[in-house]
């Protein structure tokens, strides 16, 4: 076979005037503007574009489109590009796949010479014993994968995605895609096209026929005239529930690939007929090519496909076929008709060309001399879209292909995958189809509107379902040609042969599902496109049945592979920043992520932020804090209900701590709520728990006690938080406010107050810390939470004023023993565990975790308890495990650890079995090394200041 | 003690000016904005006017947004949105109601343009067209996985979408935003109040 680019075509899509240079496999190729890889490659006369999978057999052109398993090629960093589909650009570097060292000379030929070997299922045979052998297998395994190479450095590329609701989506813009487009457009609908080509009109696109190009014509310039939105180069990748659509856009100007996921009234499915290959032996040798391969490489890319060619015709295209070679100078040896009984039975030559075509025709056998043959054979319905939406297509046998069968009703087919007719024919099934859509669309729009609340109001009833009056197209007779008398490739991505489909039918894997995955074909590249029919060919000729008796597999999305890219879509990572984070960017800050938050860890040294926070004055930003602004006169009620302890006597201006459990007595959240006014309360939660304290009151209010009076508004980020924690802070704060008595008698421990802070009214404070010191919690509104800050840094340079972050004040809060919920307890600890069983009031009249609380009081629990590790320079892991002497008897955990630049000792919370609780219980700390340590509960929580002197100041 | 202190908006970054975009994306996080809620049906919502999913504005010139079954946006210059909360005074002692200053708890930008809903398109999955979401419409949904209140707010017939964001995710969506409006020709205009 020898391709070779021929004059000017009367409807090629190349531009000669634009000449693109490329690299394959290292040495330099031009193409034109128009050109894709494969058709550039062989009009420079490139014959072999691959290796197969298994056998590593030389490959060439089969159906120079997307589907073509042959044409997978590396693109620069880019594996596993279709040279069939992708366009040809300047500057390419193109290499083949699959092949080592060379394309021309590949050692792993060798294979072939192992085919008898290489059945299906070798491979789950041959290495599932001995099972300790597996990781050499899978070493040496992965030198024969398939494919191209990725590069991880390749840095990500940048992908995009679309949502859009349109009446109707038309999948295929082949003419009947068109005309229903068209159609329903013209109804009035807003209809989405989208074609899997780079360019719309289906198999017109490479027709000589000049009946065709004129319709075409008129159909590209009706499209351009309407409002219909067109999509090329892109693909109905899937089909779900309500007609959920996914779209791969692969030519858009600003993104590699742009996932679409539409939401369509209803779906048109026209994606045409894909030419199936015949199996006979040598079917894989290059110069065997498909009737539409040889019309695409002839009238879009001006490429002669071969100069002396057998044609094996069965219909129509094989006949057009035929006149194309001729027309371009091929000259015709033998036209062998299928629809007469003629056959084809082998090809013989090299590995690398055919020389010559065995064939049956009205000759009786001959051998004639070629060195192309074009194959007619048949057509594949491919009904991927109808599967997913719930069809099982029907086989006739008579049209030798697959029709719809009973679609659900949003899903209308037409075109070839409905039947056959001629142009006109099929254009005003389309159009009906499109009528039809746009009817069914407007009921479904009507529907839409009419239960959305925002939408436009409508008038009048739903309208009726609009019944399908449409004339259905015919059934074209069309020989049953699958398996000549000779065996060949059924799956050239994954070089399965019909021969392997015998064996495994013969195997027992006689379920087309079953030989499927036991073989794998279909499941490569082509997605079955080019191959499932004739595996359930050769399945029902290996049972001796008929294809309808067996069935075929279903297809599943996607309808062609895409990328993990395209699914990912643009990478949307939201992050939230409080209104001091400029400062903190400015100001050496380590950040730490928690949840979506970006927080202070720290600003260069923790431990002497805690020494300053200790000595002079701290401010730390807590931002994140959960913060729920409480209304209504009913407020107490749902304070009780929630927390474990009493409020219904909590005083205005006053503050209380409160534990929070799940039903089951878990500990779920903890915080302090303060009264702001008679009916106003703002609780706080912790910050990774704000969200889920927020679903789990307004899940009470909203489900349990829809009578009170209660609205609960998240609050958490209208308010810049600041705790100022320190001796002097109350200096400090003395320096900003205005409004309020800061003494400790008259702004005590655990109130809360108002005040005007840094000239910023509306401010509220709260006398409590984590830190263990004196501490004024203040809660600024957020569009002056800078400002506020900024002032408390200038007004409290002479007191030593500075930051602090998340590490610092965990090291605080664990001085002084405060347990952090899900740090310190878990989805197990009950809430007597935490150390705080006084605060469990049973003799409420009911609160969220009641029964089983009071189940808990009367049982023995792991309870949390302060330890200290008799080496106070070793800081065990947290989660390093308490054990019973040397045993490896679990007894408990380290929960936190960290060493006190107060204590200059390492300290530690845990949680240990109810015996070890006791202070003074000397424990064993198995550390990650393997070391272990002695340590010592101590008396209660707190290592520093248990009495609460400096905190209460 | 320090003079009362500007509005800090939660964008902080500079943008380049550019001027001729097909689009403009506005800042208006300073906008004053309250949240009122009451009954679904009551003197609160009878007064406040707007039904659930639309808005209208009010006799002051506020805009009100009926966001949820029982809850409402206002928006408006501080004037605007004070006359339309006086409005409502002494309803609470026909229903349970409360309303509350929303201003620094939300990030407030407008998008504007022809392209407008397209650009949404590439970061919400609501459905744009103009009878599903006409001038007016409110609305919640995720932007960018982030949970917004949207409310179609026309411009001189022009297409404009008002976004409301937690204002601690206000600089990633603006710059997200940003991103999903480039192909559009998108211009950050000067930040303002609504």
């Amino acid at each position: 076979m020898t391709m070779s680019r021929q004059g000017v075509q009367p409807n090629e899509v190349i531009d000669r005037s634009t000449k693109l240079r490329f690299r394959w496999n290292g040495k330099r190729f031009s193409g034109f503007e128009g050109d894709t890889i494969a058709s550039a490659l062989a009009a420079s006369g490139e014959q072999i574009f691959s290796r197969s999978m298994k056998y590593h057999r030389p490959r060439g052109i089969l159906t120079a489109d997307f589907w073509d398993p042959n044409l997978m090629v590396q693109v620069g960093d880019d594996p596993n590009v279709r040279a069939g589909h992708r366009r040809l650009e300047s500057g390419m570097d193109v290499r083949a796949q699959n092949a080592w060292p060379s394309l021309n000379r590949d050692l792993k030929a060798a294979n072939s010479l192992l085919g008898r070997f290489l059945t299906a299922g070798f491979y789950y045979k041959t290495f599932m014993r001995p099972q300790w052998l597996w990781p050499t297998y899978e070493r040496v395994l992965a030198t024969f994968a398939p494919g191209g190479k990725i590069d991880l450095d390749t840095p990500h590329a940048y992908h995009d995605k679309r949502y859009t609701h349109p009446d109707v989506v038309v999948a295929g813009a082949g003419p009947a895609g068109i005309e229903a487009a068209l159609a329903a457009s013209s109804e009035g609908a807003s209809v989405l096209l989208v074609e899997h080509e780079h360019a719309v009109g289906g198999h017109l696109r490479y027709s000589s026929d000049a009946g065709d190009q004129a319709a075409l014509t008129d159909l590209r310039a009706a499209l351009d005239a309407s409002d219909v939105e067109v999509l090329t180069d892109s693909t109905v990748t899937g089909r779900y529930e309500d007609n959920w659509l996914g779209i791969v856009q692969r030519n858009h100007p600003i993104a590699v690939e742009r996932l679409i996921k539409a939401r369509a009234k209803t779906l048109v499915a026209a994606p045409g007929l894909i030419e199936r290959p015949y199996v006979f032996e040598g079917n894989d040798r290059p110069g065997v090519i498909t009737s539409g391969a040889a019309r695409r490489l002839i009238n879009l890319w001006g490429v002669k496909p071969g100069e002396r060619a057998v044609v094996f015709s069965a219909n129509a295209d094989g006949d057009a076929a035929v006149a194309d070679l001729e027309r371009v100078g091929t000259e015709i040896a033998a036209v062998i008709d299928g629809r007469t009984g003629g056959s084809v039975s082998l090809t013989a030559g090299s590995s690398r060309a055919v020389e010559a075509v065995m064939v049956n025709g009205t000759n009786g056998a001959e051998r004639i001399d070629a060195d192309l043959l074009v194959v007619a054979a048949g057509w594949t319905a491919p009904t991927s879209l109808l599967n997913m939406a719930g069809d099982r297509p029907i086989y006739d046998p008579a049209a030798a292909r697959f029709f719809p069968s009973d679609p659900p009703s949003n899903v209308l087919a037409t075109g070839g995958l409905a039947g056959d007719a001629d142009l006109d024919g099929l254009r005003q099934h389309g159009a009906a189809t499109g009528r039809l859509a746009a009817a069914r669309a407007a009921a479904v729009r009507h529907r839409l509107q009419s239960r959305t609340a925002r939408a436009l109001p409508v008038d009048g009833d739903e309208p009726a379902w609009a019944p399908d009056e449409r004339a259905p197209l015919g059934r074209d007779p069309h020989p049953e040609l699958y398996r000549a008398d000779t065996h060949g490739m059924v799956d050239m991505s994954e070089d399965i042969s019909s021969k392997d489909l015998v064996a495994a039918a013969h195997e027992g894997y006689d379920s087309v599902e079953l030989a499927k995955r036991y073989t794998t074909a279909t499941m490569g590249p082509s997605q079955g496109k080019l191959e499932t029919v004739n595996t359930v060919a050769a399945i029902a000729e290996a049972r001796g049945e008929t294809i309808s008796e067996v069935g075929t597999t279903v297809w599943r999305p996607p309808y062609a592979p895409l990328t993990l890219g395209a699914l990912a879509g643009r990478m949307f990572e939201p992050v939230r920043v409080s209104s001091i984070q400029p400062w903190h960017e400015a100001n050496n800050v380590s950040i730490i992520q928690a949840g979506q938050w970006l927080r202070p860890d720290h600003y260069g040294d923790p431990a002497a932020e805690v020494r300053n926070v200790r000595e002079n004055v701290g401010l730390i930003d807590v931002t994140p804090l959960g913060k729920l602004d409480l209304r209504g006169t009913d407020v107490p009620k749902l304070l009780s209900l929630l927390y474990v302890n009493k409020w219904m006597k909590l005083g205005v201006g006053r503050v209380r701590y409160g534990m929070m459990c799940a039903e089951d007595g878990v500990v779920l959240d903890d915080g302090v709520t303060g009264r702001l006014g008679e009916d106003h309360y703002m609780m706080s939660t912790t910050s990774s728990g704000a969200g889920g304290v927020w679903e789990w009151v307004e899940n009470w209010l909203q489900t349990e006690r829809p009578d009170w009076q209660v609205h609960v508004t998240p609050v958490t980020t209208a308010y810049a938080s600041i705790n100022v924690a320190g001796p002097k802070s109350r200096e400090l704060m003395s320096r900003v406010c205005e409004g309020v008595d800061l003494d400790a008698e008259a702004f005590p421990y655990m109130t809360v107050r108002e005040a005007t802070v840094a000239g910023v009214e509306g401010c509220f404070m709260w006398r409590i810390g984590f830190t263990g010191e004196l501490s004024f919690e203040l809660h600024v509104p957020a569009g002056h939470g800078l400002h506020v800050w900024e002032a408390l840094m200038d007004a409290g340079s002479d007191l030593g004023v500075g930051p602090f972050g998340l590490e610092g004040q965990r090291i605080m809060r664990l001085e002084k023993g405060h347990f952090i919920v899900g740090q310190d307890t878990d989805g197990l600890t009950l809430g007597p565990s935490t150390g705080l069983g006084s605060l469990i009031k049973l003799d409420k009249d009911d609160f969220a975790g009641k029964p089983e609380l009071a189940w808990a009081a009367d049982r023995s629990l792991p309870m949390v308890v302060a330890i200290q590790p008799d080496n106070p320079d070793v800081v065990p892991e947290e989660a390093a495990q308490i054990v019973r002497g040397d045993t490896n008897e679990i007894l408990g955990r380290i929960t936190s650890s960290r060493y006190s630049p107060t204590l200059n000792r390492s300290i530690c919370l845990g949680q240990v079995e109810p015996d070890l609780a006791a202070g003074g219980t000397k424990l064993t700390v198995l550390l990650e090394s393997g070391e272990r340590i002695g340590a010592t509960v101590i008396d209660h929580h707190a290592h520093f200041d248990p009495a609460g002197e400096r905190l209460r100041g | 003690m320090a003079d009362a202190a500007a509005f800090e908006s939660p964008v902080v970054r500079n943008y380049p000016a550019s001027e001729g975009g097909n689009l403009t994306l506005t800042d208006a996080s300073a906008t004053t904005k309250w949240l009122v809620r009451a009954g679904v049906e009551g003197p609160t919502a009878d007064r406040l006017g707007a039904r659930f999913g639309s808005s209208q504005m009010a006799p002051g010139g506020a805009l009100v947004l009926g966001s949820r079954p029982g809850e409402w946006i206002i928006v408006g210059t501080p004037g605007e949105v004070a006359a339309a909360v006086a409005d409502l005074a002494g309803l609470s002692e026909q229903e349970f109601m409360t309303a509350l200053d929303w201003t620094h708890s939300r990030a407030m930008f407008r998008v504007t343009g022809a392209d407008a809903a397209r650009m949404l398109e590439k970061v919400c999955g609501i459905d744009w067209s103009d009878h599903m979401t006409p001038d007016g419409a409110v609305l919640s949904a995720s932007v960018a996985l982030t949970t917004c209140d949207l409310a179609r707010n026309d411009v001189n017939g022009t297409p404009s979408y008002l976004i409301f964001c937690d204002r601690s995710f206000g600089q990633y969506l603006f710059d997200a935003l940003i991103d999903a409006g480039n192909e559009f020709g998108l211009t950050v205009t000067a930040s303002s109040a609504f």
